[in-house]
């Protein structure tokens, strides 16, 4: 990866979690999202989040991001304090996001969309930032596809451009929320070889175990609604990882233990679900 | 992946479209509506029998076609077409967009807004009339009713709807809220300015064909209203085609003018 080595990366991007609670109060009526969560996650860590949807997960990303705020606690990136009960962090091309459904702006040819950000931040020409962007794609096995929208490649494709767009920016971290849902395993193989090159601290929301165990090196499962954390998993697979991760005894060791936890939640979920209803 | 975005002219496609099955059947179409139209009238169908052949229909065309007053109908029109429609955007689009983007333009003027759009274009013409000084002006005025009020109407909508995820993902890359506005909200926006246009036009058409028949002495309206009064009815028909197909060269030209400033919505 061109953007900064991995000694400057991994001193970039360490995110501490302290108490943060999240209570959303629309008309009054008071939901509590996340409840009392503390995570430390350490720079360059590959974190990922499970949790049943609906649990509070992309609260706390969004927190992090700065596209809301949170109702109690801390969010400190780098020992800076990024948000608090009384202070909302502000968006910022240092916690970039990669979302659920793809935000590649569709008016915005490939190269267009990944030249964004330099382009907005200015301080460089909008050769260099194209120069720079073929450069990233070419890496990243992206070439040949600058000039087309993306309405013309396929949604693992746009994936991966998007991925490449956050990179442009040197972030401290990537925040990724679910973005892999119902795309092929190549996408994550993409992810794993962006992650080894670059050592970024990337934050991972999904609902998927084996997901979150073939990606990551801590695994958060958090428990459904109101959210906190219910069991912190260390993935001792070595890295770099590949498909044959997917048949070893550890990773299915993992699977188990994490399977149970989860189920005890979904459990959990449904029972309230059914309190609901009734 | 080969379709690249930026590419020349595809002759082979317009080649197939042109000599296509759908072109047979369209061009046979035609003739079948033709021919019975000319019996209905020489067999004295009722009602639609009134309607002049399309026997005289043709020869009165070929005179109309070298005739000068015949031409200058098409120019009137279609400057007061123009000029209301250039207009309509020109003030449309960005009032589109103010309403769609800020809340408390939107609380301010909207109300007016929803009062005065109801009212039909063309009941504006009597007033229109009396407050411009030249019945020109009342014209391109009532046509720059008929285009505002749908373009505002589809970019206010168009503003509203754009995904939240858009502008998080502008924000996180580090935009200005300049940069959010020309390189998201604009750019997201330009699909419903388009479809705003496309409606605009044919509305454009409908008004000013019906204002030059009430109060103008010139255009296609007034021709063909005159022609029903001087009794020349195969001119009557010249004038309800010629306005048919200066409304469909009108439409052809947004959408030249749609495909190019949204070129991502091009589909291969």
């Amino acid at each position: 990866m061109k953007t900064g080595d991995a000694s400057s990366s991994s001193s970039r991007g360490q995110i501490s979690i302290r108490n943060v609670s999240k209570v959303y109060d629309p008309d009054g009526a008071k939901v509590l999202a996340v409840i009392d969560c503390s995570m430390e996650i350490k720079a360059g860590e590959f974190c990922v989040v499970v949790g049943p949807s609906g649990c509070g997960k992309t609260t706390l990303l969004n927190a992090i991001a700065g596209f809301h705020g949170i109702t109690a606690g801390e969010i400190l990136l780098d020992g800076q304090v990024l948000c608090n009960a009384s202070q909302q962090a502000a968006p910022g091309s240092d916690r970039i996001v990669v979302f659920q459904n793809g935000a590649l702006f569709p008016w915005f040819t490939v190269l267009e969309n990944v030249t964004f950000g330099p382009v907005v931040q200015g301080g460089i020409s909008d050769k260099q930032a194209r120069d720079k962007a073929r450069a990233m794609l070419s890496q990243m096995g992206l070439q040949g596809i600058e000039n087309n929208y993306p309405s013309e490649i396929s949604s693992g494709m746009r994936r991966r451009v998007e991925i490449a767009r956050a990179m442009m920016n040197d972030p401290s971290v990537l925040l990724l929320d679910e973005p892999f849902r119902a795309l092929d395993a190549l996408v994550h193989q993409f992810l794993l070889d962006v992650y080894d090159k670059s050592k970024k601290t990337i934050f991972f929301i999904t609902h998927d175990l084996e997901e979150a165990i073939f990606l990551g090196s801590k695994v958060y499962i958090m428990t459904t609604r109101p959210a906190k954390i219910k069991t912190i998993l260390d993935v001792d697979i070595p890295r770099p990882r590949d498909f044959r991760v997917l048949s070893s005894s550890s990773y299915i060791r993992l699977k188990k233990e994490c399977i149970e936890a989860v189920h005890e939640e979904a459990l959990k979920a449904f029972a309230a679900g059914e309190r609901e209803m009734a | 992946m080969a379709t690249g975005s930026k590419q020349g002219f595809n002759w082979v496609k317009l080649k197939k479209q042109v000599f296509s099955r759908t072109t047979y059947r369209g061009i046979l179409a035609i003739i079948v509506f033709t021919v019975l139209w000319e019996m209905c009238s020489r067999l004295q169908v009722p009602i639609v029998g009134n309607v002049p052949p399309p026997s005289s229909v043709l020869k009165a065309l070929g005179q109309q076609l070298v005739s000068k007053s015949y031409w200058a109908s098409w120019l009137d029109s279609y400057v007061r077409i123009l000029t209301g429609f250039a207009i309509a955007q020109v003030f449309g689009i960005p009032l589109g967009l103010l309403l769609g983007v800020n809340k408390k333009a939107r609380d301010l003027i909207y109300p007016v807004f929803e009062i005065m759009r109801p009212i039909p274009p063309l009941a504006w013409v009597p007033i229109a009339v009396i407050f411009w000084p030249t019945t020109e002006l009342s014209m391109m005025f009532v046509t720059f009713l008929g285009a505002f009020f749908t373009v505002v109407l589809n970019i206010v909508g168009g503003a509203r709807s754009i995904d939240v995820r858009y502008i998080r993902a502008a924000h996180s890359l580090g935009s200005t809220r300049a940069d959010i506005f020309w390189k998201v909200m604009l750019p997201a926006t330009l699909p419903s300015i388009v479809v705003g246009m496309t409606v605009g036009m044919g509305i454009t058409w409908a008004v000013v064909v019906a204002a030059e028949m009430i109060a103008s002495r010139s255009g296609l309206g007034f021709l063909t209203w005159q022609s029903y009064v001087a009794g020349v009815y195969p001119l009557i028909v010249i004038g309800m085609m010629s306005i048919g197909v200066a409304g469909y060269i009108s439409s052809a030209m947004i959408r030249l003018i749609g495909r190019r400033i949204t070129p991502w919505l091009r589909t291969y």
